[in-house]
């Protein structure tokens, strides 16, 4: 053989056998490391989940120590001025005691809005002042405020005195009617013509619930006795109110009660109880008027709208509350919550120039045989407050002014009832005007 | 008879106010400046007695205070519609409610606070005690000024001079000038006399009526004291007897409320009552008799002379 044949042959048999080592080596060392590779990429997803986990945790938790840093927001939208010694006066010292108590809530108040504005209040309140939570407190602004929820979903708006709920507005509603009665129970026993009187704005179920309920009270100490009423059909009018209360009088009513948003009721009282030689007696209707009657303001009612909005406030601070699920939200808040109060000022239920009066007069009455009347107003006041309500002046049997019987003998009047009442019971002489 | 008597005082206890505030309106539309600001001067002379009453416990110093405020908001009326000869409609209807605001602004931190001395009922010793007629006696002592300041303004009015300019003014400017008299200073002059009684008006409110301060308490009494100047024929004499008829109306909607008579159709009655005394007032003959202002809310331009 040539030496250049063999050298080829070498030279190829070199490359086969290199090829094959080569291969062989090649081989078994690719494989390891994708065994390996599979293996710590799955413990870094692993780790990473984790991670991506821990870093939304941490980011929630941050975001809820955001939120309890930022104040809620809370705008309040008034019918009327916040100094109209009634109504809207209540509502607005309800929030000033709000942000006394709740260092986590900022307010806001838009006063004497009018019903035809009320949509464009709330579009201020929500996108200038950002604004979490809007109370809207008459019931003229049912509407806009529904409206507004459906505009503005993620937002929760509370109205007040209305029906109309959705996901996030709800309704709120302080109730008067149990003190009314409370008052009826006074008047009768203090009334010597058996002649009482009563001014009134407007005849909407409201104002007729109440003079209702001011009348069965009346009726249970003296079924004699008359209630006669007389229609302003205006909220707010002192020399009207003035010329009403005049006409009972005249009438030869000796108690008044009233629901109007002025004082003047219980002043012409004073007067005539005072300057006249004519006593006749008053009960304050939503703010503290014993001052406007030393003499002849008896008792009344008071309203505790805080009592509510800290409710409401707190709950949704808490998230008990959201803008989901407020749609069975209504609050009808009355003696047992503390939403009202008995009295002619805060902590004076009844007038102590009075007591020593209801006191000594009795009646036999057929529930609790023979009682004073003082007896009879505080035990009531009693039985409405506690968690029960073991007793509720709408309780049947009730005939309305016509004879026709309206609620069945031990049956209550349902909310919905009382919520569109419009009779008068059997001891009134008026009518409610259609 | 009781029953007579006790409607009678509250009737005029409830004219009082309307009865001075078209007394004073009276004199400024004879004079030819018609007024539309009635109810915002009421409005603050009512918060403004209402407050000084309150802290210098003096209702005299409080009545005063009331009738400059009311002087004031009407010097402003005088000085558009007479100095600067602008539109009486909308200077009025601006004063309104500029004396609205103003009143809601001192009353701002009164509501709710009762004033011990208000201004009460005196009884004049014989007079009160006639039947029926004693009603007219039993009165506070601004229902009693009204009584005088009717005959007071009536007299002048109709019976003086002063009363003679101050029609012929009203009627035509121009020959009060020819022969004399300051047509500026009588306009000036009877503006100012609306806006004191105006403004005493609102006192009576506040301080007599219902002793109270609470926003917007005039509700609207101004503008029935406006429809009472023309239902007078500007006549304060006649204004006696329309603002009875007036707050009789009042009264009587809550007497006749048992009788199913509508309230609200009631206190319409003033104005329809206006809207009768307009129309019969535009017929010629009526108005040469009673000698309505025929310059009324025209403002006058002194021509001067060129050389």
């Amino acid at each position: 053989m040539k030496l250049h044949v063999k050298m080829l042959a070498l030279a190829l048999a070199c490359l086969i056998v290199g090829g094959v080592v080569g291969y062989v080596i090649g081989s078994t060392i690719g494989v390891v490391p994708m065994v390996e590779y599979e293996r710590i990429k799955s413990a870094y997803d692993d780790l990473s989940a984790k991670y991506n986990r821990l870093i939304s945790d941490y980011n929630n938790v941050i975001a809820e120590l955001n939120a309890l840093k930022k104040p809620l927001k809370v705008g309040f939208i008034y019918v009327g001025p916040v100094l109209d010694y009634g109504w809207t006066r209540a509502h607005d010292d309800a929030r000033k005691y709000l942000e006394q108590i709740f260092p986590w809530i900022k307010t806001i108040a838009v006063e004497s809005v009018l019903e035809a504005d009320c949509p464009r209040v709330i579009d201020r309140l929500i996108l200038d002042e950002k604004c979490d939570v809007v109370f809207t407190t008459s019931f003229g602004f049912m509407d806009a405020t529904y409206e507004a929820g459906v505009k503005y979903p993620d937002k929760i708006f509370f109205h007040c005195s209305g029906y109309r709920r959705r996901a996030n507005v709800g309704t709120y509603f302080a109730e008067f009617y149990q003190l009314y009665y409370l008052n009826g129970l006074i008047a009768g026993a203090l009334t010597k013509t058996n002649k009482i009187g009563y001014v009134a704005a407007h005849p909407i179920p409201e104002v007729v619930r109440h003079i209702n309920a001011f009348a069965l009270g009346v009726k249970e100490v003296n079924p004699e006795a008359k209630v006669d009423v007389r229609w302003l059909f205006e909220w707010y009018n002192p020399s009207k109110a003035r010329e009403a209360a005049e006409a009972l009088i005249s009438w030869g009513a000796d108690v008044l009660a009233f629901t109007e948003d002025s004082p003047t009721v219980v002043e012409v009282c004073e007067e005539y109880t005072t300057k006249r030689g004519k006593p006749v007696y008053s009960f304050a209707h939503y703010s503290p008027m014993l001052k406007f009657g030393p003499n002849s303001c008896v008792s009344g009612q008071l309203v505790h709208w805080e009592v509510i909005y800290a409710d409401i406030l707190s709950k949704i601070r808490a998230g008990y509350y959201t803008n989901k699920n407020l749609e069975n939200v209504d609050y009808w808040w009355m003696l047992r919550e503390g939403a009202v109060e008995l009295g002619c000022d805060y902590g004076v239920p009844i007038n102590p120039k009075f007591i020593p009066m209801l006191k000594e007069k009795y009646i036999d009455h057929p529930e609790f045989g023979r009682i004073s009347i003082y007896d009879l107003v505080m035990k009531r006041l009693e039985q409405m407050s506690e968690d029960t309500v073991v007793f509720d002046p709408f309780t049947g049997p009730i005939y309305d002014n016509k004879g026709r019987l309206r609620v069945e003998p031990g049956r209550r009047m349902t909310h919905d009832e009382l919520w569109t009442i419009d009779w008068f019971v059997d001891n009134i002489i008026a009518e409610v005007p259609r | 008879m009781d029953y007579i008597t006790e409607f009678i005082a509250m009737m005029v206890s409830a004219s009082t106010p309307i009865l001075l505030a078209a007394l004073g309106e009276i004199y400024a539309e004879r004079s030819g400046i018609l007024n539309l600001g009635v109810e915002g001067m009421m409005a603050a002379g009512a918060a403004i007695a209402f407050y000084t009453t309150l802290f210098t416990r003096n209702i005299v110093i409080g009545l005063l205070s009331a009738c400059i405020a009311g002087m004031l908001l009407s010097l402003i009326h005088g000085f558009i519609s007479i100095t600067i000869k602008s539109n009486q409609i909308v200077s009025g209807l601006a004063l309104s409610m500029i004396g609205l605001g103003i009143s809601s602004l001192i009353g701002r931190n009164l509501v709710g606070t009762p004033l011990r001395n208000s201004l009460g009922i005196v009884e004049i010793a014989i007079l009160s005690d006639i039947p029926i007629l004693g009603a007219f006696f039993r009165q506070n002592t601004l229902t009693y000024l009204s009584y005088i300041l009717t005959a007071i303004l009536w007299y002048i009015l109709f019976k003086t001079k002063i009363g003679i300019a101050i029609r012929m003014v009203g009627d035509n400017p121009k020959s009060a000038d020819s022969i004399g008299i300051n047509v500026y200073a009588v306009r000036y002059g009877c503006t100012l006399i609306g806006g004191v009684l105006a403004g005493l008006a609102g006192a009576y409110l506040s301080v007599a009526y219902t002793p109270t301060w609470i926003e917007g308490m005039t509700a609207g009494q101004g503008w029935i004291a406006l429809a009472l100047t023309v239902f007078s024929a500007w006549n304060p004499f006649y204004a006696l007897i329309g603002s009875y008829l007036f707050g009789g109306i009042r009264i009587l909607q809550f007497r006749l409320q048992p009788l199913k008579l509508s309230p609200p159709l009631l206190s319409t009655l003033p104005y329809l009552f206006t809207i009768v005394a307009l129309a019969l007032l535009n017929i010629e003959r009526i108005r040469r008799r009673i000698g309505a202002p025929q310059y009324l809310g025209k403002p006058y331009h002194r021509e001067e002379a060129w050389m």
